[in-house]
Protein backbone atom coordinates (compact mmCIF):
# COMPACT_ATOMS: atom_id res chain seq x y z
CA UNK A 1 0.00 0.00 0.00
CA UNK A 2 1.40 3.70 -0.69
CA UNK A 3 1.73 6.08 1.62
CA UNK A 4 -0.85 8.28 0.17
CA UNK A 5 -3.50 5.77 0.66
CA UNK A 6 -2.91 4.51 3.67
CA UNK A 7 -3.36 8.29 4.72
CA UNK A 8 -7.20 7.83 2.80
CA UNK A 9 -7.43 4.79 4.70
CA UNK A 10 -6.79 6.44 8.44
CA UNK A 11 -8.99 9.59 7.51
CA UNK A 12 -12.05 7.52 6.58
CA UNK A 13 -11.86 5.74 10.09
CA UNK A 14 -13.63 8.81 11.63
CA UNK A 15 -17.05 8.00 11.03
CA UNK A 16 -18.63 11.51 9.28
CA UNK A 17 -21.84 10.66 10.97
CA UNK A 18 -20.11 11.09 14.46
CA UNK A 19 -18.38 14.54 13.09
CA UNK A 20 -21.82 15.67 12.30
CA UNK A 21 -23.56 14.62 15.38
CA UNK A 22 -20.70 16.28 17.45
CA UNK A 23 -20.35 18.75 15.53
CA UNK A 24 -23.93 19.62 15.95
CA UNK A 25 -24.22 19.19 19.64
CA UNK A 26 -21.05 21.22 19.79
CA UNK A 27 -22.86 24.51 18.34
CA UNK A 28 -26.06 24.34 19.86
CA UNK A 29 -24.72 23.96 23.56
CA UNK A 30 -22.00 26.31 22.83
CA UNK A 31 -25.22 28.80 21.53
CA UNK A 32 -27.61 27.58 24.40
CA UNK A 33 -24.99 28.47 27.06
CA UNK A 34 -22.82 31.38 25.79
CA UNK A 35 -25.70 33.50 23.27
CA UNK A 36 -29.14 32.16 24.12
CA UNK A 37 -31.81 35.41 25.29
CA UNK A 38 -34.55 33.37 24.97
CA UNK A 39 -34.19 32.00 21.31
CA UNK A 40 -34.87 28.19 22.26
CA UNK A 41 -37.76 28.16 24.44
CA UNK A 42 -39.42 30.87 22.28
CA UNK A 43 -40.23 28.09 20.21
CA UNK A 44 -42.39 26.64 21.95
CA UNK A 45 -43.26 29.56 24.66
CA UNK A 46 -43.52 32.50 21.62
CA UNK A 47 -42.29 35.73 22.28
CA UNK A 48 -42.70 35.23 26.14
CA UNK A 49 -39.94 33.94 26.44
CA UNK A 50 -37.57 36.77 25.55
CA UNK A 51 -38.81 38.11 28.75
CA UNK A 52 -38.47 35.12 31.22
CA UNK A 53 -35.15 34.54 30.27
CA UNK A 54 -35.20 30.90 31.47
CA UNK A 55 -31.99 29.63 30.16
CA UNK A 56 -30.33 32.91 30.07
CA UNK A 57 -30.55 33.07 33.88
CA UNK A 58 -29.80 29.36 34.21
CA UNK A 59 -26.44 29.57 32.45
CA UNK A 60 -25.83 33.50 33.34
CA UNK A 61 -23.15 32.17 36.17
CA UNK A 62 -21.57 30.06 34.07
CA UNK A 63 -21.62 32.59 30.85
CA UNK A 64 -19.43 34.75 33.07
CA UNK A 65 -17.55 32.29 34.50
CA UNK A 66 -16.18 30.59 31.09
CA UNK A 67 -15.36 34.45 30.08
CA UNK A 68 -18.35 34.81 27.40
CA UNK A 69 -19.25 38.32 26.97
CA UNK A 70 -22.55 39.50 29.40
CA UNK A 71 -23.74 42.28 31.12
CA UNK B 1 -14.45 3.03 14.67
CA UNK B 2 -17.12 2.67 16.37
CA UNK B 3 -19.27 5.14 15.82
CA UNK B 4 -21.89 4.91 19.12
CA UNK B 5 -18.72 3.97 20.99
CA UNK B 6 -17.00 6.76 19.97
CA UNK B 7 -19.48 9.30 20.57
CA UNK B 8 -20.95 7.80 23.45
CA UNK B 9 -17.27 8.05 25.29
CA UNK B 10 -16.59 11.63 23.62
CA UNK B 11 -19.87 13.03 25.55
CA UNK B 12 -19.24 11.78 28.93
CA UNK B 13 -16.09 13.08 28.79
CA UNK B 14 -17.02 16.00 27.69
CA UNK B 15 -20.29 15.84 30.30
CA UNK B 16 -18.12 15.18 33.52
CA UNK B 17 -15.47 17.58 32.79
CA UNK B 18 -18.02 19.88 32.96
CA UNK B 19 -19.15 19.08 35.85
CA UNK B 20 -16.02 19.13 37.51
CA UNK B 21 -15.81 23.16 35.90
CA UNK B 22 -19.14 24.04 37.52
CA UNK B 23 -18.45 22.46 40.48
CA UNK B 24 -15.05 24.68 40.69
CA UNK B 25 -16.71 27.61 39.19
CA UNK B 26 -19.13 27.71 42.83
CA UNK B 27 -16.55 27.18 44.98
CA UNK B 28 -14.12 29.63 43.55
CA UNK B 29 -15.48 32.16 41.35
CA UNK B 30 -19.15 32.83 42.82
CA UNK B 31 -17.88 35.27 45.70
CA UNK B 32 -17.26 37.13 43.17
CA UNK B 33 -20.63 37.62 41.10
CA UNK B 34 -21.76 37.97 44.19
CA UNK B 35 -20.16 40.77 45.44
CA UNK B 36 -20.19 42.15 41.57
CA UNK B 37 -23.83 41.46 41.37
CA UNK B 38 -23.77 43.33 44.85
CA UNK B 39 -22.71 46.96 44.14
CA UNK B 40 -25.25 45.96 40.78
CA UNK B 41 -27.99 46.29 43.60
CA UNK B 42 -26.33 49.27 45.56
CA UNK B 43 -26.07 51.32 42.31
CA UNK B 44 -29.64 50.32 41.51
CA UNK B 45 -30.96 51.82 44.72
CA UNK B 46 -28.80 54.72 44.67
CA UNK B 47 -30.16 55.47 41.06
CA UNK B 48 -33.82 54.73 42.38
CA UNK B 49 -34.57 52.02 39.92
CA UNK B 50 -35.23 49.48 42.21
CA UNK B 51 -36.03 49.97 46.23
CA UNK B 52 -34.23 48.64 49.29
CA UNK B 53 -37.14 46.48 50.63
CA UNK B 54 -37.84 42.55 51.81
CA UNK B 55 -39.52 42.34 48.46
CA UNK B 56 -36.81 43.15 46.59
CA UNK B 57 -34.57 40.43 48.47
CA UNK B 58 -37.26 37.81 47.97
CA UNK B 59 -37.26 38.08 44.36
CA UNK B 60 -33.34 38.81 44.11
CA UNK B 61 -32.62 35.46 46.08
CA UNK B 62 -35.03 33.14 44.31
CA UNK B 63 -33.20 34.33 40.94
CA UNK B 64 -30.02 34.15 42.43
CA UNK B 65 -30.33 30.60 43.54
CA UNK B 66 -31.47 29.86 40.43
CA UNK B 67 -28.66 31.59 38.69
CA UNK B 68 -26.14 29.56 40.87
CA UNK B 69 -27.85 26.15 40.88
CA UNK B 70 -27.39 26.85 36.60
CA UNK B 71 -23.58 26.66 37.29
CA UNK B 72 -23.71 22.87 37.42
CA UNK B 73 -25.92 21.70 34.60
CA UNK B 74 -24.95 24.66 32.36
CA UNK B 75 -21.20 23.28 32.89
CA UNK B 76 -22.27 19.88 32.34
CA UNK B 77 -23.82 21.13 28.50
CA UNK B 78 -20.97 23.26 27.84
CA UNK B 79 -18.85 21.08 29.02
CA UNK B 80 -20.35 18.11 26.75
CA UNK B 81 -20.57 20.82 23.56
CA UNK B 82 -16.81 22.04 23.72
CA UNK B 83 -16.07 17.82 24.46
CA UNK B 84 -17.42 17.52 21.10
CA UNK B 85 -15.31 19.57 19.27
CA UNK B 86 -12.60 18.42 20.85
CA UNK B 87 -12.96 14.71 20.38
CA UNK B 88 -13.62 15.65 16.92
CA UNK B 89 -10.53 17.12 17.04
CA UNK B 90 -8.74 14.38 18.61
CA UNK B 91 -10.05 11.39 16.58
CA UNK B 92 -8.53 13.13 13.41
CA UNK B 93 -5.28 13.63 14.73
CA UNK B 94 -4.47 11.36 17.34
CA UNK B 95 -2.04 9.26 15.42
CA UNK B 96 0.22 12.75 14.88
CA UNK B 97 -0.04 13.57 18.94
CA UNK B 98 3.34 12.79 20.48
CA UNK B 99 3.04 10.53 23.09
CA UNK B 100 2.09 6.89 23.69
CA UNK B 101 -0.60 7.00 25.78
CA UNK B 102 -4.11 8.57 25.08
CA UNK B 103 -4.01 10.55 28.14
CA UNK B 104 -1.14 11.64 27.22
CA UNK B 105 -1.73 12.70 23.90
CA UNK B 106 -5.37 13.72 24.77
CA UNK B 107 -3.64 16.42 27.21
CA UNK B 108 -1.28 17.36 24.33
CA UNK B 109 -4.24 18.64 22.43
CA UNK B 110 -5.98 19.91 25.31
CA UNK B 111 -3.34 21.98 26.39
CA UNK B 112 -2.86 23.28 22.59
CA UNK B 113 -6.42 24.01 22.56
CA UNK B 114 -6.84 25.72 25.57
CA UNK B 115 -4.03 28.11 24.67
CA UNK B 116 -5.49 28.82 21.13
CA UNK B 117 -9.30 29.02 21.59
CA UNK B 118 -9.68 29.60 25.37
CA UNK B 119 -6.40 31.98 26.75
CA UNK B 120 -5.06 33.62 24.03
CA UNK B 121 -8.75 35.06 23.39
CA UNK B 122 -8.83 35.39 27.22
CA UNK B 123 -5.91 37.78 27.16
CA UNK B 124 -7.51 40.22 24.52
CA UNK B 125 -10.99 40.09 25.72
CA UNK B 126 -11.01 38.77 29.04
CA UNK B 127 -14.17 37.08 31.45
CA UNK B 128 -15.30 40.30 33.52
CA UNK B 129 -17.97 40.14 35.91
CA UNK B 130 -21.86 41.19 36.20
CA UNK B 131 -21.51 45.10 36.38
CA UNK B 132 -18.67 45.28 33.73
CA UNK B 133 -20.37 45.07 30.75
CA UNK B 134 -22.63 47.53 28.71
CA UNK B 135 -26.37 45.97 27.59
CA UNK B 136 -25.77 47.82 24.29
CA UNK B 137 -22.63 46.43 23.60
CA UNK B 138 -23.10 42.72 24.09
CA UNK B 139 -23.77 41.56 20.60
CA UNK B 140 -20.70 43.74 19.41
CA UNK B 141 -18.32 42.19 22.15
CA UNK B 142 -19.73 38.81 21.19
CA UNK B 143 -19.05 39.34 17.62
CA UNK B 144 -15.28 39.87 18.62
CA UNK B 145 -14.57 37.17 21.25
CA UNK B 146 -15.97 34.48 19.05
CA UNK B 147 -14.42 36.32 15.39
CA UNK B 148 -10.97 36.18 17.28
CA UNK B 149 -11.47 32.58 18.98
CA UNK B 150 -12.13 31.49 16.07
CA UNK B 151 -9.47 32.92 13.72
CA UNK B 152 -7.09 31.95 16.37
CA UNK B 153 -8.52 28.11 15.94
CA UNK B 154 -8.69 28.10 12.34
CA UNK B 155 -4.95 29.55 12.36
CA UNK B 156 -3.81 26.87 14.73
CA UNK B 157 -5.25 24.26 12.40
CA UNK B 158 -3.94 25.31 9.50
CA UNK B 159 -0.24 26.20 10.52
CA UNK B 160 -0.65 22.31 11.99
CA UNK B 161 -1.88 21.29 8.47
CA UNK B 162 1.33 23.47 6.90
CA UNK B 163 3.71 21.76 10.15
CA UNK B 164 2.85 18.35 8.63
CA UNK B 165 4.25 19.61 5.36
CA UNK B 166 7.55 20.61 6.60
CA UNK B 167 10.29 18.37 7.61
CA UNK B 168 11.06 17.15 11.44
CA UNK B 169 13.74 20.22 11.84
CA UNK B 170 11.40 22.61 10.59
CA UNK B 171 7.94 22.12 12.52
CA UNK B 172 8.87 25.54 14.64
CA UNK B 173 9.07 27.24 12.09
CA UNK B 174 5.02 26.47 11.74
CA UNK B 175 4.55 27.64 15.55
CA UNK B 176 6.54 30.62 14.69
CA UNK B 177 4.28 31.52 12.03
CA UNK B 178 1.41 30.56 14.44
CA UNK B 179 2.63 33.44 16.93
CA UNK B 180 3.54 36.15 14.43
CA UNK B 181 -0.10 35.72 12.78
CA UNK B 182 -2.19 35.55 16.01
CA UNK B 183 0.12 38.56 17.26
CA UNK B 184 -0.91 40.22 14.25
CA UNK B 185 -4.61 39.65 14.81
CA UNK B 186 -4.26 40.63 17.98
CA UNK B 187 -3.03 44.06 18.11
CA UNK B 188 -5.26 44.42 14.60
CA UNK B 189 -9.16 43.41 16.53
CA UNK B 190 -10.98 46.25 18.21
CA UNK B 191 -10.96 46.56 21.85
CA UNK B 192 -13.64 45.57 24.59
CA UNK B 193 -15.71 49.13 23.94
CA UNK B 194 -16.74 48.67 27.49
CA UNK B 195 -15.00 50.95 30.74
CA UNK B 196 -14.64 49.12 33.83
CA UNK B 197 -16.57 50.91 36.93
CA UNK B 198 -15.93 48.00 39.04
CA UNK B 199 -13.61 48.19 41.50
CA UNK B 200 -10.37 46.42 39.76
CA UNK B 201 -9.53 44.64 43.05
CA UNK B 202 -13.06 42.72 41.79
CA UNK B 203 -12.21 42.72 38.62
CA UNK B 204 -8.93 40.74 38.59
CA UNK B 205 -9.88 38.23 41.52
CA UNK B 206 -12.50 37.34 39.12
CA UNK B 207 -10.40 37.02 36.10
CA UNK B 208 -7.97 34.89 37.77
CA UNK B 209 -10.42 32.36 39.54
CA UNK B 210 -12.17 31.79 36.13
CA UNK B 211 -8.93 31.20 34.67
CA UNK B 212 -7.93 29.08 36.75
CA UNK B 213 -11.55 27.14 36.83
CA UNK B 214 -11.94 26.90 33.24
CA UNK B 215 -8.24 25.67 33.41
CA UNK B 216 -9.50 22.92 35.22
CA UNK B 217 -11.68 21.87 32.85
CA UNK B 218 -9.69 21.65 29.47
CA UNK B 219 -7.22 19.21 31.91
CA UNK B 220 -9.85 17.21 33.20
CA UNK B 221 -11.18 17.08 29.75
CA UNK B 222 -8.38 15.81 28.74
CA UNK B 223 -7.64 13.05 31.31
CA UNK B 224 -11.08 11.37 31.15
CA UNK B 225 -11.32 11.30 27.37
CA UNK B 226 -7.99 9.97 26.92
CA UNK B 227 -8.51 7.44 29.74
CA UNK B 228 -11.92 6.47 28.26
CA UNK B 229 -10.07 5.99 24.76
CA UNK B 230 -7.35 3.66 26.58
CA UNK B 231 -10.18 2.09 27.53
CA UNK B 232 -12.20 1.64 25.14
CA UNK B 233 -10.25 1.93 21.89
CA UNK B 234 -13.28 3.25 19.71
CA UNK B 235 -10.76 3.38 16.74
CA UNK B 236 -9.15 -0.10 16.62
CA UNK B 237 -9.71 -1.74 13.50
CA UNK B 238 -13.15 -3.40 13.01
CA UNK B 239 -13.94 -7.31 13.57
CA UNK B 240 -15.04 -8.99 10.84
CA UNK B 241 -18.26 -10.87 11.96
CA UNK B 242 -19.45 -14.21 10.11
CA UNK B 243 -23.10 -14.12 11.75
ZN1 LIG C 1 -24.44 38.82 33.05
Amino acid sequence: MSYSEAVTVSKSSVPILAVVILAVIFGFGLFLVGYDQGHLFSIIQGAEAFDDLFIHELTHDMRHAAGFPCH
Amino acid sequence: MKTLRFIGLVLLAGCFAGIIHGTTNLAIVEPYLDEAIGIENQNLFSSGEEKDTPEFWVEYSSYRDWQKGGQVLAGAILGTSVGALFGIIFAFSRRSLPGNHNVKKALVLAGTMWLTIYFIPFLKYPANPPTVGDTETVVLRSILYLSFIAISGFGALGFYKLSKRLDKGKKIVAILGYAIFISIIFVAMPQNPDEVTAPMDLVNGFRAMSVIAVSIYWISLGIILGAFWQKLQPDKPLQTHTS
